[in-house]
């Protein structure tokens, strides 16, 4: 029952407060009676009311509205699985809850005491339902003090509050603490504020307090404008008397009787709920005169916003309560002194007046027992942008940026690599993957050179463009800016026209330089903190994404596959050879075969290959996957590959004088291959040497036929010796001749394309004994030389596409048992998740988490493997957990241990007879837009230049070599391919997409594949593959561009 | 005289009786210190936008040159001085949003319903604005309809949205009727 009059001494509070507690407790003596369903602002948007209805009809239905509540709450953090609600004392967890499943809650929850495992949350490793908030890690590892009542308590009801201790610490406060025993309980608490900057409170709070004359102001900065946070927003509609309660004592505190909440216009329902909570306040005698029957005296009033993203900075915020354009003036004076109407002012943000209750019903020393050193107590994070659990969270101060989205946020969807976290808005930075284990407090962050800010965390995986993402914010802070000096409102502006030109493509690179000299010259002199502020998105960008810079302005690349000027469509932006992909989607989904099969060989000689064994980045990128999963790009490629009857030649353009011109390229892999290929295209003809009995380089050495037949192979290589390329077999570098040999016969340009061949051992106790090998080695035996030793029971070490193309082979050569073993978790694994599966249904067996301490040796020979048990932990550069050791033992038997933990090249050898010698470590250092090396007359290209990567890479690598090549010889470009050719296939822009899902590839049943090296993969008829095709959504129509890369 | 609809209320009323109607909000306002801003905010919602003839009007009433109060409508987004669509569509561009191709959205929207970024539907049911974030960010690609959040929107249901409004319009006249 409502008390209507006014409370006037703590006894009546603490009556209220009983009375709701035993109203609470009577309903939580038996299990099951109390249903909190979250009506925050992210479940209200999902349709939680309609859940909460449908609740309550449920409970009419048997009668039990009486005995069980269900009570709207505020946010209760899981946005992204909205609506979601709480049942019982247990606080059993239920996401994405419609209406419709009100009555089985009811009906077998409420009644039948049981779980509905079918709305818990799916533990992601076990797949098992988490039922309770404490079995779900995005809940368990969180500290809630600010959000202590969000989605606990209805925010609409000042009693609840009460019922919570609420208003006990403004209590406290009246009955014994003097002002300045409150500041110095805050300064204890080593409070900083939570709007960004990190002033201590206590501070602030004691210089106004020390400031002369009677009328002050507190005020509150609700004007969230950052873009990404909501947890301001998310406080005022779940818990809006604690920031009531906070102001009181802060006004308290400093001596003020009026202050004011800013409250930014496009929060409609946090208006309504913060209204409707002063007006409760104010009636119950906690606002108003006599507050608990003292003599303090405190009002509170709403100003709304009006969509001007500056009024966040505090003098901006005043001039416009004050009714003023909401310009921000120099400081000092500051507020404290000077504030709104020229009287001394404390202005804090919501979150920081929410912690200020607990501080003082728990005391100071309380709050700074949790948090680092420097900063203390907890900070709420918006989680929000490419992560799975999206939504509100808080956590210690310190804890790291990789616990926050890993642990809590539950990683990035769809398998995606994260790129950056972009924190404090536009004030803020990005920050990289290799500094995963950054703490999250102030000082770190404006180390790396971001801002803690609001806590809005917006996290991006590869398919932002950080060009793009700078050019995100300065477009917004351009817009933002208030105009009053020059270094923003122009300064934004020349660094926005300056962005905008390297995103179309037109960058030089010079203009990162000046970015960079504009942006610190901002920073030094605007007026405001938004000014000041304005080039972090920027600098931070150039600081740790340069190259992203660098290839829009000399590639005229987006590897995002964002930036509208230098982007077809995202999958061709995401394909280094930069195929047409849709473009020959398109034809095949005609049935024109042969014109689809000439426009990919414009970019690329290998489709058939390609339409095996490339991990098609392509589809990664694939704007269908918004819609239901991507176009399945290799498959296509396959059939198309596969319809070829006659092999197709691309277009050649004779060239009499190129023909005389000597080319050497020295390895047939991909890399030397392809480069040869355009060389040929353009009228030369190239010379390749080869070390090997045939060409084909990695493709037909280590790749197993069974992904990969070889007359596949063999096929599309007679197509690059049908334009003109002549091969030459068994002659190797640095044995059979060398670089300055090849200069004495006159050849006038030479390409190294020489991969990076060489298997790599681990130095542990026992790796050298007999039974041992690599996987280059053992694959390279087999399919080169046609034979080689498999033992019994096979170790393979290491957890990339060779380990498992090892095992694989292994396995169909008859090992009894093949168990690989790999240091980090599965899923870190760099291998293709396909294979990785396949390897499992042929029965490997993989071991994750697992490092080798010592190859056990017995006689001389392998006898088994000692292992050591790792368990994930911090996160390394390249953004996974490094492995750490458990202490853990086990021993694995074995007599034979293939080590596949890299490839490397042995450059020694190679030059060893050469007075030139363009190496630097393990690769030849060269131009990675031309392949030119310190020598200006050889080029190198693919793994020998990049380090171990894919077949497309190389494909790329030698294109740009053979471009190279013909601008050293000519003085300019000819590459006739770089300019796209408009494919004529028709195309409704208004038609739906089709609604055919993605077809998997069929595979040969395990059976019927383990035991031989028949390809697995079973290609589509026609009918599928151009129903698959026709499932393209023609990203690039209309547009055409010219000299892409 | 003509008919106008007040947005507030939704009644039909003439604009002479909303203009008097703004009489005695000003009156109420009158002494209030920094009373213009809210003042502007209540008109707005009143008309839909703000109008010459009542702007000059808050100006005479509240004793505040024209200038000043041209200047802070200027100044704010919020405030529109030309007649704005039944429904303000405003889809977020901020960073949540972007990041999840918001972007994407606008330029369906833009292409939906006809018009650019600012301007309003010949019928005048719809106007179109670019918002920065609504704090929905764990639901993004969001849109807002007036005071509705549209959440994780993708740009082929845009017309499933928008026919939401176009048939509530036709029914609301039906009603009338």
């Amino acid at each position: 029952m409502a008390i209507s009059k006014k409370i006037s001494t703590a006894d009546e509070l603490n009556h209220i407060r009983d009375e709701v507690k035993s109203r609470a407790a009577a309903r939580n003596s038996k299990d099951n009676n109390q249903i909190l369903v979250c009506i925050g602002g992210g479940c209200l948007a999902s349709g939680s009311l309609k859940v909460k209805e449908a609740l309550e009809q449920a409970l009419e239905k048997r009668q039990l509205q009486d005995k069980i509540a269900v009570i709207g709450t505020g946010c209760l953090g899981p946005c992204a699985a909205g609506p979601v609600v709480l049942v019982g004392k247990d606080d059993v967890f239920y996401e994405q809850v419609a209406p419709e499943d009100a009555e089985e809650i009811v009906e077998k929850h409420i009644v039948g005491g049981a779980i509905v495992e079918r709305l818990s949350r799916k533990n992601t490793i076990t797949g098992k339902p988490a039922v309770t908030l404490d079995d779900i890690s995005f809940f368990k590892r969180q500290v809630k003090i600010v959000l202590r009542n969000c989605g606990r308590i209805n925010p609409a009801s000042i009693e609840d509050y009460i019922g919570v201790e609420g208003y006990q610490g403004l209590a406290k406060v009246l009955a014994s603490l003097s002002p300045d025993q409150v500041i110095e309980e805050m300064k204890k608490s080593g409070l900083r504020g939570r709007g960004g900057a990190g002033f201590p409170t206590w501070m602030k709070w004691s210089f106004a307090r020390k400031s002369p004359g009677s009328t002050k102001y507190i005020l509150c900065n609700a004007d969230e404008g950052d873009p990404g946070a909501f947890m301001d927003r998310s406080i005022l509609e779940g818990d809006p008397h604690s920031v009531i309660e906070g102001m009181i004592i802060g006004a308290y505190a400093i001596g003020a009787s009026q202050g004011y909440v800013y409250v930014r216009a496009e929060y409609p329902l946090a208006v309504k709920r913060l209204q409707q909570a002063i007006d409760d306040a104010k009636k119950y005698g906690l606002l108003g005169a006599n507050i608990l029957g003292s003599k303090f005296l405190f009002d509170l009033e709403i100003r709304m916003g009006s969509g001007a993203f500056v009024c966040g900075e505090e003098t901006a915020l005043m001039a416009s309560i004050e009714g003023k354009r909401g310009e921000p003036r120099p400081r000092p004076p500051f507020p404290a002194v000077k504030g709104l109407w020229g009287k001394p002012t404390v202005l804090n943000n919501v979150e920081t007046f929410a912690n200020v209750p607990i501080i003082i019903q728990k005391g100071g020393a309380w709050l700074a027992s949790f948090g680092t050193e420097k900063s203390k107590g907890t900070k709420v994070f918006a989680l929000a942008g490419a992560i799975n659990n999206a939504g509100l969270v808080e956590v210690p101060v310190g804890t790291t940026l990789g616990e926050l989205i890993y642990d809590i946020g539950g990683g990035i969807p769809k398998g995606k690599e994260f790129k950056a976290a972009q924190i404090g808005g536009p004030s803020g930075g990005c920050i990289p993957r290799e500094h995963l284990n950054v703490p999250l407090d102030y000082e770190s962050l404006n180390e790396l050179g971001a801002i803690m800010g609001s806590g809005g965390l917006v996290v991006m995986d590869e398919d932002s463009c950080m060009v793009d993402v700078a050019r995100f914010f300065l477009e917004f802070v351009q817009e933002e800016s208030c105009g009053k000096c020059v270094p923003c409102r122009v300064g934004t502006k020349r660094m926005l026209e300056i962005i905008n030109r390297i995103c179309e493509g037109k960058g030089k690179m010079a203009d990162i330089d000046t970015l960079i000299e504009l942006g610190q010259q901002i920073k030094d002199t605007a007026l405001c903190g938004l000014g000041q502020t304005a080039p972090n998105p920027v600098l931070s960008t150039i600081r740790y994404f340069r190259n992203e810079y660098e290839e829009h302005i000399n590639e005229k690349h987006c590897r995002a596959g964002v930036c509208p000027g230098l982007v077809t469509a995202p999958c061709r932006s995401g394909c280094p050879a930069n195929v047409n992909v849709p473009g020959f989607i398109s034809l095949v989904a005609e049935k024109r075969y042969a014109e689809a099969l000439r426009l990919h060989r414009n970019r690329n000689p290998f489709a058939a290959i390609c339409g095996r064994v490339c991990f098609h980045i392509c589809e990664s990128k694939c704007r269908r996957a918004t819609l239901d999963e991507p176009v399945a790009v290799r498959g296509i490629k396959r059939f198309m590959a596969d319809q070829e009857v006659t092999i197709q030649l691309p277009e050649v353009r004779e060239n009499a004088e190129n023909a005389k011109r000597k080319i050497a390229v020295i390895g047939a892999g991909p890399a030397g291959l392809s480069c040869a290929y355009f060389l040929a295209r353009l009228g030369y003809r190239p010379k390749v040497f080869e070390a090997e009995q045939r060409p084909g380089g990695m493709l037909v050495q280590t790749i197993p036929s069974y992904r990969l037949p070889r007359e596949i192979v063999a096929r599309e290589i007679r197509m690059i010796e049908g334009i003109g390329v002549d091969i030459e077999t068994g002659k190797k570098l640095g044995k059979d001749f060398t670089i300055s040999g090849l200069r004495d016969q006159g050849y006038e340009a030479v390409f190294i394309g020489v991969g990076s061949p060489c298997g790599v051992r681990m130095d542990i106790p026992g790796s050298n004994a007999e039974g041992i090998t690599d996987a280059i080695n053992f694959l390279k035996s087999y399919n080169i030389r046609g034979s080689v030793h498999v033992g019994k029971k096979v170790v393979v070490i290491g957890g990339g596409n060779a380990a498992i193309d090892a095992a694989r082979t292994a396995v169909r050569l008859g090992a009894e048992s093949v168990t690989i073993v790999y240091r980090r978790a599965q899923e870190d694994m760099p291998a293709y998740l396909e294979e990785i599966g396949e390897a499992l249904q042929e029965g490997v067996v993989i071991n994750a988490l697992t490092n080798p301490d010592e190859i056990i040796v017995a006689n001389g020979k392998v006898a088994g493997v000692k292992c050591h048990v790792m368990k994930p932990g911090n996160f390394d550069r390249s953004g996974r957990r490094r492995p750490e050791k458990s202490g853990k033992h086990f021993t694995i038997e074995a007599d034979q241990v293939i080590f596949a933990i890299g490839q490397t090249l042995d450059t020694s050898d190679l030059f060893r007879h050469d007075e030139l010698q363009p190496v630097s470590g393990y690769r030849i250092m060269s131009d990675p837009l031309t392949g030119q090396t310190s020598i200006p007359w050889v080029f190198a290209g693919g793994d020998v230049a990049t380090g171990p990567m894919s077949v497309i890479h190389a494909v790329a690598g030698g294109e740009r070599a053979a471009v190279g090549i013909d601008e050293y010889i000519h003085g300019h470009k000819h590459a006739f391919w770089r300019n796209d050719y408009p494919v004529d296939t028709s195309f409704d822009i208004n038609a739906d997409p089709a609604p055919f899902p993605r077809k998997k590839m069929e595979l040969l049943l395990v059976d019927r594949r383990r035991n031989n090296f028949n390809e697995i993969e079973i290609a589509w008829v026609e009918g599928e593959a151009i129903k698959q095709a026709k499932r393209c959504l023609r990203c690039d129509y209309g547009r055409v561009l010219t000299n892409v890369y | 005289m003509r008919q106008t609809k007040c947005c507030e209320c939704r009644e039909h009323v003439s604009e002479k009786e909303m203009l008097d109607r703004l009489d005695e909000i000003l009156a109420g306002h009158k002494n209030t210190e920094g009373n213009l801003i809210p003042v502007l905010q209540t008109a707005q919602n009143m008309f839909g936008y703000l109008s010459k003839p009542v702007l000059k009007k808050i100006s005479l009433k509240l004793n505040k040159p024209y200038s000043e109060v041209a200047g802070i409508v200027s100044f704010y987004s919020f405030f529109s001085t030309v007649p704005r669509g039944k429904y303000l569509i405003r889809v977020c561009l901020g960073t949540a949003c972007y990041v999840r191709g918001g972007k994407g959205i606008l330029e369906a929207m833009k292409k939906e319903l006809g018009i650019e970024v600012g301007q309003t539907t010949p019928d005048r049911l719809f106007s179109l604005d670019i918002g920065r974030c609504f704090g929905a960010c764990g639901m993004a690609p969001v849109i807002m309809v007036n005071d509705t959040v549209h959440q994780r929107v993708k740009a082929i249901k845009i017309d499933e949205i928008l026919n939401l409004y176009r048939n509530r319009k036709s029914d609301s006249e039906k009603e009338q009727v």
